[in-house]
């Protein structure tokens, strides 16, 4: 696992590594082949700007002579040379060109002589060619200096005008400053970073501009390059040969670390050439500025990728870790689950081994010494107890294998709490007797004794916590029960129900304790081993427990003891309770827990019994004695058995002789009391309620009284329900338990008729008249028709009365029969040999829900 | 011999019998009656016809029987081969009747013999 981990470390890394040197490299590239890329675009637009620029110049300029060459024209036009007198002429030209501007005008003789009609004399830079063109009739334009040292530039249009002379010019000349041919093509301006001059063929400046100072724009170009310690040679004679063709010439010069664009340019009606210049500095400026910003953004989103790759890895690395982590936590867990069921295995062998050798031992003793009956009997004792102990492993590990194979299913029927609490209570007795424990279970706070619940495992899951319990508290030991209710947060239909068993027993550690509720789990120290069980009975109760949709929870220390909290949604039932009323009698509660004696008596209350309570037997007396006075003597006492100043059978015997025999005295306990039934008869005991005190056990045990004026009722008939006037009808194959069961129920008042079989038992009933039967017990292996059979018949009938009481009487007590019994439509099952009491309460029970139903 | 020497020499437990019918002369009756009881006839006839759903129901029968009147010895070893014939033929079936038919002999051995003493 380590060395996986390490292992994806490793490549995290070196992946890391790498794509971030990668990201690092494109982003370096791209940042450096769009800067290149700038700087040739800039190349590119400034190659087509200047070579726009340069014709646009070129055409300006051709506009701007033709228009000052056609204003020269049209001063011959205006004013032909004979149409007044030489003076008048001169007057009349001079007036007319001075309103065009023109600072100059002359007549220009065929010689090259200027005769100035107004403004200064110019000298010609070149007036060969200029004067060549005017003898040709051509027009023209030059530049000249005049005295001042400025330039002007002269317009030549052929005319022939009488000069002062006599002799006949050959051509008019019109002067502008070159200034103003510079302004109109704005061959130069603060604002703008392109500056133009004009120059001729030689280089030599027409007009100059910006910060050129030199006479010749080719030694310009030369000191320039020069500069920098480079020739400009190249360029000056590309240029020159462009020149030569009459070409138009771009060039991109480039010396030292400045950049010029150049854009040279023939201009039209002159020996002349525009030369354009764009110097780069201020563009490279910006562009370098766009590029820096560029690159700045660049890195930073570079950064930024990195980051969050960074982060990206950083997070991945961490779930993988905990992926790791988690892995092996679960790879240690399944094996931890592995070694415990194979340690179980070994163990439950183990376990099973030892009552298995008992069995084959005893067995072996026994029939060693089949004549010593006292001896045989003491192995068929032993051997009962080990195949118990055995029955009880297997059937842990079969309802284990069960819930492992998820095929636990609830059977959710309706269950009486107080059946249950009885059930487990009776159950716990014995062993409570055998360890000489003190067992007590406590009901509070119970507002709905019947709830739906799957009532086997709702047992199982009590018996075995209880069964732990019992089994790791010492002698004399202290276990609890208790049993209270509170409001669902499901709602009305539901009630919370709180199971608490609680002992002062060798408690557990708090690794047992976290380990309690796993399979395949028990604490295995010396101090238990003598204790018997698969360790799955928690596993199993908790699983239970959760299916119910309940929780468990346990606290527990070493030494001091444990508790388990059972808590669990319970749905109401929907049952009709007999309406349970008691007259108005005063009763008295003697028991030394106090919410034992709140309950009771508010229990008592709700069924119509006025109750006191006191908390030990001083107080009992006293009040009695109180109430002896007054002639007020309560109807009934209810005794706890342990009282903390005397036990119940002493404060029964004390009560007797003080104040005599008449009121009745019901002794409360948990525990089983057929030991002290006799001493406790002797000391004046009526009878016997068992804890815990459900309202529905005070009443059933406060009932005999009602009609008896006598005290001394049979402790036996207490439950026993009369039956007369009913008839039941009982399918049973076989005469002689036929003949038992009507001896005994007939002894109930009831009329039993004989079903020999299920098809003559479903013949009867359907011959009788609508509710001539009020039950119907079944036995379930009959022949011709079974009792399974035979129910589904009868609940198939077209009878109003169909839905009879049908309880199945069976030798079988499988859980699955009971089912199949439930599933055929009958309503509940006994077990045979038959138990009048149960079958009478069954009974009872069965035909009063009917007749409050109806 | 007493109804509780009867019930000794059967295997039986008198005292519970005596808590579930509650008098010794019910006890006696049905006891006696148990000879008359045609539910181990039905038994070895099936096993011999070889209809053992017919003896299922028959051990059955017989083990219901016992367990009302507390005789515990024939109600076990009924109840066993009731079991091994629960799904059909099972090869354990044969040893298992063999077991009820000595249980069965000492059963009504005992019976006969507390009849004849209390009758005589």
């Amino acid at each position: 696992m380590k060395k996986l981990l390490n292992s994806a470390t490793r490549f995290l890394t070196i992946s890391l590594a790498l794509i971030l040197l990668l990201t690092v490299c494109i982003f370096s590239f791209l940042a450096f082949f769009m800067s290149g890329k700038s700087s040739e675009t800039i190349s590119a637009v400034g190659t087509t700007y200047m070579t726009g620029m340069g014709e646009k110049v070129t055409q300006h300029f051709a506009t701007t002579i033709e228009l000052r060459l056609s204003q020269v024209d049209s001063l011959v036009g205006s004013i032909p040379p004979d149409s007044a007198s030489a003076s008048s002429l001169r007057a009349e030209l001079a007036r007319n060109a001075k309103a065009r501007d023109f600072v100059a005008l002359a007549y220009y003789s065929p010689t090259g002589e200027f005769d100035m009609i107004y403004g200064e004399k110019p000298v010609l830079a070149d007036p060969d060619s200029f004067l060549a063109s005017m003898n040709n009739g051509d027009k023209k334009v030059a530049v000249a200096s005049i005295a001042t040292g400025q330039k002007d530039v002269l317009l030549g249009v052929s005319a022939e005008y009488l000069m002062s002379d006599g002799t006949l010019s050959t051509a008019l000349v019109a002067s502008l400053p070159a200034d103003y041919i510079a302004d109109t093509l704005s061959l130069y301006s603060e604002n703008s970073l392109v500056y133009s001059h004009i120059i001729r063929r030689d280089g030599s400046f027409v007009i100059r501009s910006g910060d050129a100072f030199r006479e010749n724009y080719f030694n310009r170009i030369q000191a320039l390059f020069e500069e920098q310690g480079e020739s400009g040679e190249q360029y000056i004679r590309e240029l020159e040969s462009a020149m030569d063709k009459g070409e138009d010439y771009s060039a991109l010069l480039v010396f030292g670390s400045e950049r010029r664009h150049l854009q040279c340019n023939k201009l039209p009606y002159s020996e002349w050439y525009l030369v354009t210049v764009l110097p780069y500095g201020e563009l490279d400026q910006a562009v370098s500025d766009l590029s820096h910003a560029w690159l700045y953004l660049v890195f930073l989103g570079c950064a930024v990728v990195l980051l969050a790759l960074l982060l990206v890895f950083w997070q991945y690395f961490r779930l993988l870790r905990e992926q790791m982590a988690e892995l092996e936590k679960a790879r240690k867990e399944a094996v931890h689950a592995n070694k415990a069921k194979s340690e179980f295995l070994s163990n439950m062998s183990h376990d099973i081994r030892t009552p298995m050798n008992a069995i084959v031992g005893m067995t072996a003793i026994a029939t060693a010494n089949i004549d010593d009956k006292q001896q045989v009997q003491n192995c068929l004792k032993k051997i009962t107890l080990s195949s118990r102990h055995l029955l009880g492993l297997i059937n842990d590990v079969l309802d284990m294998s069960k819930i492992e194979s998820g095929k636990l299913t609830l059977n959710m029927d309706q269950v009486s709490l107080r059946e249950v609490m009885d059930s487990i209570v009776s159950i716990a007795q014995p062993q409570v007797r055998s360890k000489h424990q003190q067992f007590d279970v406590f009901i509070h706070d119970i507002s709905t004794e019947n709830v739906c619940c799957d009532s086997v495992r709702l047992n199982q899951v009590l018996l075995n916590i209880l069964g732990n319990a019992l089994k790791f508290t010492p002698d004399g030991g202290l276990i609890q029960v208790s049993l209270y209710e509170e409001e669902s947060p499901q709602g009305e239909d539901y009630v919370r129900t709180h199971i608490i068993v609680k002992d002062n027993g060798i408690g557990m550690t708090p690794e047992i304790k976290e380990k309690i509720f796993e399979s395949f789990v028990r604490e295995d120290s010396a101090r238990v081993r003598r204790t018997e069980g698969s360790g799955l009975g928690m596993a199993i109760t908790k699983y239970i427990v959760d299916t119910m949709g309940g929780t468990i929870d346990v606290e527990s220390e070493q030494g001091k003891g444990s508790e388990f909290h059972v808590t669990l949604d319970l749905q109401r039932a929907e049952t009709l309770e007999e309406e349970m009323i008691l007259p108005e009698w005063n009763i008295l509660v003697v028991d030394d827990d106090q919410q034992l004696c709140e309950s009771t008596t508010s229990s008592l209350k709700s069924i119509g019994v006025k109750a006191d309570w006191a908390l030990n037997a001083e107080k009992a007396l006293a009040m009695l004695d109180q109430r002896a006075k007054a002639r007020d003597n309560y109807h009934i006492i209810l005794l706890d058995w342990k009282l903390p100043d005397m036990d119940g059978i002493a404060a029964a015997k004390e009560i007797r002789s003080r104040f005599g025999d008449e009121t009745p005295i019901m002794l409360i306990s948990a525990y089983d009391w057929s030991e002290i039934e006799a001493e406790a008869k002797d000391a004046g005991i009526t009878g016997f309620i068992s804890k815990p005190l459900f309202r529905s056990t005070l009443f059933y045990g406060l009932k005999p009284f009602v009609n008896s004026g006598d005290t001394h009722e049979e402790l036996q008939e207490v439950k026993c329900a009369d039956f007369t006037g009913r008839r039941v009808l009982l399918a049973e194959d076989n005469d002689l338990n036929w003949e038992i069961a009507n001896e005994l129920l007939s002894d109930l008042g009831m009329e039993l008729d004989w079903a020999e079989n299920g098809r003559i038992c479903v013949d009867k009933f359907e011959a009788s008249p609508v509710g001539f039967y009020d039950a119907v017990l079944m036995d379930l292996r009959m022949p011709v028709m079974t009792g399974y059979e035979a129910t589904e018949a009868i609940r198939s009938l077209d009878r109003p009365d169909k839905d009879i009481p049908i309880i199945a009487m069976t030798a079988d007590a499988f859980s699955e029969d009971i089912k199949k019994c439930l599933d055929a439509g009958m309503n509940a099952h006994v077990a045979k040999p038959i138990d009048v009491r149960e079958v009478a309460r069954l009974l009872e029970k069965f035909i009063n829900e009917r007749l409050y139903r109806t | 011999m007493t109804l509780q020497e009867c019930y000794a020499a059967m295997g039986g437990n008198y005292d519970d019998a005596l808590g579930r019918l509650r008098s010794e002369r019910l006890v006696q009756k049905f006891v006696l009656k148990f000879l008359a009881d045609g539910s181990y006839d039905l038994l070895c006839r099936s096993l011999e016809e070889k209809n053992y759903e017919e003896a299922f129901r028959a051990a059955h029968t017989i083990k219901g029987v016992c367990q009302n009147l507390s005789i515990d010895k024939l109600q076990a070893s009924s109840s066993r081969l009731c079991e091994s014939l629960r799904n059909g033929y099972s090869p354990e079936a044969d040893a298992l009747a063999e077991e009820v038919r000595t249980d069965y002999g000492q059963t009504v051995a005992a019976i006969e013999a507390f009849q004849k003493e209390s009758a005589g």
